[in-house]
């Protein structure tokens, strides 16, 4: 019995151990996390942290110095071009690793493997739509060129050698939260972070919606609400630029009856398309240094740790500074010695729908015949559960997405394939290489010319005085309206033409108007050759052509103030309408007194404006109340665009019915969500709208919200809820460049680091920090040091 | 009273060194249970010094990372947990070492007990 009661303690102790190290549902083994030498207090950084360091690396050919400046921004200084990227690849694992992880296993639909069952849909979803399939037609393409498989060779060998020093308790914090392991790197990863991108920037499509919208509305009112050009646009390339000639034909446009599917979804499921970017340049004639000033502000997903990855990297033959992807080697967005670029997204539309006709579970069919599937099994490994086979069958028109077994939105039932660039094999590594490297415009269009997915305004200065911009992808020569709709999969006259040539992409070189500005808006005027359709923004684009046109004599402190710019061109056009509306002697005085803050403002989108947060809720209702009657619960989204809808208004369009009806009913629906936001003392634009920089696990204790910052998807400072500029950056090309840039995170991945979000309040501010880029022959002035050596020499 | 502290005591300079090479967790279970048995020590004092030591010790190893980290990461892990406050955030986290290094006490002692003629 002494006995017996002797085990006792032991077996609490046991129970209790056990307990600790075992996770429950989504809670982490407590006693592995809050361990006090293993746990989460290994990510407990000093803030006085030395990060002088001197490194032995295996695989290495020469000696590498890493010069860290205050920020925490490596200027690699290589040898040769495989340490360069071997050593970019180590410093991405090193300060980024579990975020390049999760966004590769993103991509490639393999989130069930940590989150379990929860995350099924989603990696169906990714593996239907072909992201691994589309990494690895890209992948051999990468490696058949000897530069871009040694750059992921490189890149891919720096990963691995930070990898394999990790031991659990030098894991970043997220992998003991989420119970998960790093896995060793592939070029395949990379490839699919690139996919990833392409999938963000490209995947959005309103095809499936507009096949309905279409079916649904007289022809007439079709063509009116969703015009295929929108007039009154700037477009990207400006109008006085070289006209474009075409070498290719238009191919013939076959008759509806052949061209067109016909869907019965009533229900839509819609992402909120939150992406947009702003860049322009300034030619000498229109600075006051005389020099090009060029600026870009990527809107992507605000998140932390940062999509973006600030470094300078120095070897024989390249000299570059600017942002990378922690997951892909080279440059993004930056400048070199002599050339600097930026992007933003092109969204002409490079994924098409086509209903398939299946004749039997295994064959489907094609230009009057059956045609078999091929079948792509997809694994998903799914935590605590068997794995899952899901098979994918492949058509002469790409996988198809939605069948019986995996609805498409609002039920759709019907198999409906998807044909997309970023399935084709394309090298944008081999881009980053040449463009990176790049010394003169020639040089630059040479090297985009490889970027064929996601198609990207890539905008261009020079040293010499030069500026560009190209509207760069592969495009296909399509038959008038091709893609706009879900098309008929059995008639070869739908497939997909020839491509267009790259170099009859549209673009501009020295416009004579002196500068070039694109904000996702219709990419050319009528004058351009090809037929093609997109989704484009017009708001950011009609503001920033508004203030570039009237610039002269430019400082790199006129583009900060653009590129922070809150003017809200869409209140001052709707505005003035709405009111003309109000009578009055009939609104009530709580609406008379939110009238009021409206009277004197300035259609700018502050942060602490209230009369901003008034308008924008206005608005909203407004916009809703004018729909609502035709579209009844189509969301918002896939109404008339707010532009369009704003060319109605002013025309007092017999589409919209009785305005005055919409103004009043929405003014009066807005004063109870402006009086719940006033208790809340909320009213103030920034309060309500609410930008946040979210932690990618989305846990508020790692992330930041509230931030004190104006401007919304529709103005240059385009700070959106959970979207927005996501590296904002100036760069005046004189004889020194003079570079300026801020991102909203920091360098460091660990959210125990005082580098984590280092740079937000100033991104916030709308300040910027003067970047360090040294010449190659220069020492830099470093804070740390990395002497790295290679292994055993 | 003496022995609770000298035992504890112990089990800080100890642990203090292991913790170099071994987690957090292992020391908690190892060392108050050997000590316990090493030094003869009964149940409720080992019990005690076992909680006493390894709290402290957890304590010890936590400060020489949340101090230099001006409490960055504890503050976040504090938030995660849905405590009010780093300090809050570290006393929860050491009473889980004291529990460990007490019930691993009490077990050494028992067993000392039970296989004690």
């Amino acid at each position: 019995m002494r006995k017996v009661i002797a085990i006792l303690p032991l077996v609490f102790t046991s129970l209790l151990v056990y307990f600790l190290t075992k996770p429950m549902g989504s809670i982490p083994a407590l006693g592995k996390l809050l361990d006090p030498v293993v746990g989460c207090w290994a990510s407990a950084e000093s803030v006085n942290k030395d990060y002088n360091n001197k490194l032995q690396l295996d695989g290495l050919k020469d000696g590498v110095t890493v010069s860290f400046d205050d920020r925490l921004v490596p200027h690699i200084k290589a040898g040769n071009d495989y340490d360069l990227y071997y050593t970019q690849g180590y410093l991405h694992a090193y300060f980024r690793l579990w975020q390049m992880d999760l966004q590769t296993r993103a991509a490639g639909g393999r989130v069930s493997e940590i989150l379990g069952d929860k995350a099924l849909k989603f990696d169906r979803t990714q593996r239907r739509k072909g992201m691994v399939y589309g990494a690895e037609q890209s992948l051999k393409a990468m490696e058949a060129d000897p530069r871009s498989k040694q750059m992921l060779d490189a890149y891919t060998a720096g990963i691995n050698a930070y990898i394999n020093t990790l031991s659990f308790k030098t894991y970043p914090l997220e992998y003991k939260l989420a119970g998960f392991e790093p896995e060793p790197w592939t070029n395949l990863k990379s490839a699919l972070l690139l996919k990833y991108m392409a999938d963000d920037l490209t995947g959005y499509t309103e095809d499936i919606a507009l096949t309905v919208l279409r079916d649904m509305l007289s022809p007439e009112e079709f063509a009116a609400l969703y015009p295929e050009r929108l007039h009154g646009v700037n477009p990207v390339i400006p109008h006085d630029s070289v006209k474009q000639t075409a070498s290719l034909t238009a191919p013939a446009i076959p008759a509806d009856s052949i061209a067109w599917a016909h869907l019965t979804a009533t229900d839509f499921e819609v992402e909120e398309e939150g992406k947009g970017s702003n860049n322009w340049v300034l030619g000498g004639s229109r600075t006051k240094s005389g020099k090009p000033i060029l600026c870009n502000d990527p809107h992507l997903g605000l998140n932390l740790p940062s999509l973006w990855y600030e470094v300078q990297m120095t070897a024989p033959g390249i000299n570059v500074y600017g942002v990378s992807l922690p997951g892909s080697p080279g440059v993004i967005i930056g400048f070199n010695d002599n050339i600097s670029w930026g992007f933003t997204n092109n969204y002409r539309d490079v994924k098409d729908f086509y209903a398939i006709q299946p004749t039997s579970a295994t064959t489907y069919k094609f230009a009057g015949k059956e045609q078999p599937y091929i079948n792509r099994v997809e694994k998903i490994s799914i935590k605590g559960k068997p794995d899952y086979y899901d098979t994918v069958k492949y058509t002469v028109h790409g996988p198809v997405m939605y069948e019986e077994t995996f609805h498409g939105p609002g039920g759709l039932k019907k198999p409906i394939a998807v044909t997309w660039m970023a399935h084709r094999p394309s090298n944008e590594v081999l881009a980053l290489y040449m463009l990176n490297r790049s010394g003169n415009y020639n040089e630059y269009v040479a090297a985009i010319h490889n970027f064929l997915c996601p198609a990207q305004n890539m905008i261009y200065a020079d040293r010499h005085g030069d500026i560009a911009l190209w509207g760069q992808g592969q495009f296909i020569n399509k038959w008038r309206g091709q893609g706009r709709y879900v098309m008929n999969g059995t008639d070869s006259a739908t497939l997909w033409g020839q491509n267009i040539p790259v170099a009859e992409n549209p673009h501009a070189h020295n416009p004579a108007q002196g500068y070039i500005a694109s904000a996702n808006q219709t990419v050319t005027d009528t004058t351009y050759p090809y037929w093609y359709n997109g989704y484009f923004y017009e708001f950011r684009s009609w503001r920033i052509n508004d203030v570039l046109r009237n610039t002269r004599n430019a400082t790199v402190e006129d583009m900060f103030a653009l590129q922070n710019d809150v003017y809200s061109v869409l209140a001052s056009n709707v505005l003035p309408v709405m009111l003309t509306h109000i009578t009055p002697n009939e609104i009530t005085d709580k609406e008379r007194n939110y009238l009021n803050m409206l009277g004197s403002w300035d259609y700018r989108l502050m942060a602490e404006s209230k009369a901003a947060t008034v308008f924008q809720v206005w608005w909203t209702n407004f916009y809703a109340s004018l729909w609502a009657k035709r579209f009844g619960k189509i969301p918002d989204q896939l109404k008339p665009s707010p532009e369009r809808t704003m060319q109605l208004l002013k025309a007092e369009s017999q589409y919209l019915g009785n305005i005055k009806d919409a103004v009043v009913a929405s003014l009066r629906n807005s004063i109870d969500s402006l009086e719940k936001l006033k208790k809340a003392d909320r009213l103030e634009w920034y309060k309500a709208k609410n930008t946040s920089v979210k932690h990618l696990t989305k846990l508020a204790p790692f992330s930041y919200s509230d931030l004190k910052i104006g401007g919304w998807g529709n103005t240059v400072n385009a700070a959106k809820s959970d979207h927005g500029p996501s590296w904002r950056m100036v760069v005046q090309m004189g004889d020194a460049i003079e570079a300026y840039g801020v991102y909203p995170g920091g360098q460091s991945g660990n959210v125990g680091s005082k580098y984590y979000a280092a740079f937000l309040d100033k991104w916030v501010k709308g300040e910027y920090y003067k970047l360090s880029f040294y010449t190659a022959d220069a020492k830099p002035a470093a804070t740390y040091t990395w002497s790295i050596n290679p292994k055993n020499k | 009273m003496k022995q609770t502290f000298i035992v504890s005591l112990i089990i800080i300079g100890l642990g203090a060194i292991f913790s170099l090479f071994m987690t957090g967790m292992w020391l908690a279970i190892v060392l108050p249970s050997t000590m316990m048995i090493a030094m003869q020590i009964p149940g409720r004092r080992a019990f005690g010094g076992g909680f006493i030591g390894v709290a402290f010790l957890w304590l010890v190893l936590i400060l020489i990372k949340d101090v230099p980290n001006h409490h960055i990461l504890s503050s976040r892990m504090a938030g995660l947990l849905g405590l009010p406050n780093s300090a809050m955030f570290i006393l929860v986290n050491v009473l889980l070492g004291g529990l460990i290094g007490g019930l691993s006490g009490w077990s050494g002692a028992s067993l000392n007990k039970a296989f004690r003629k």
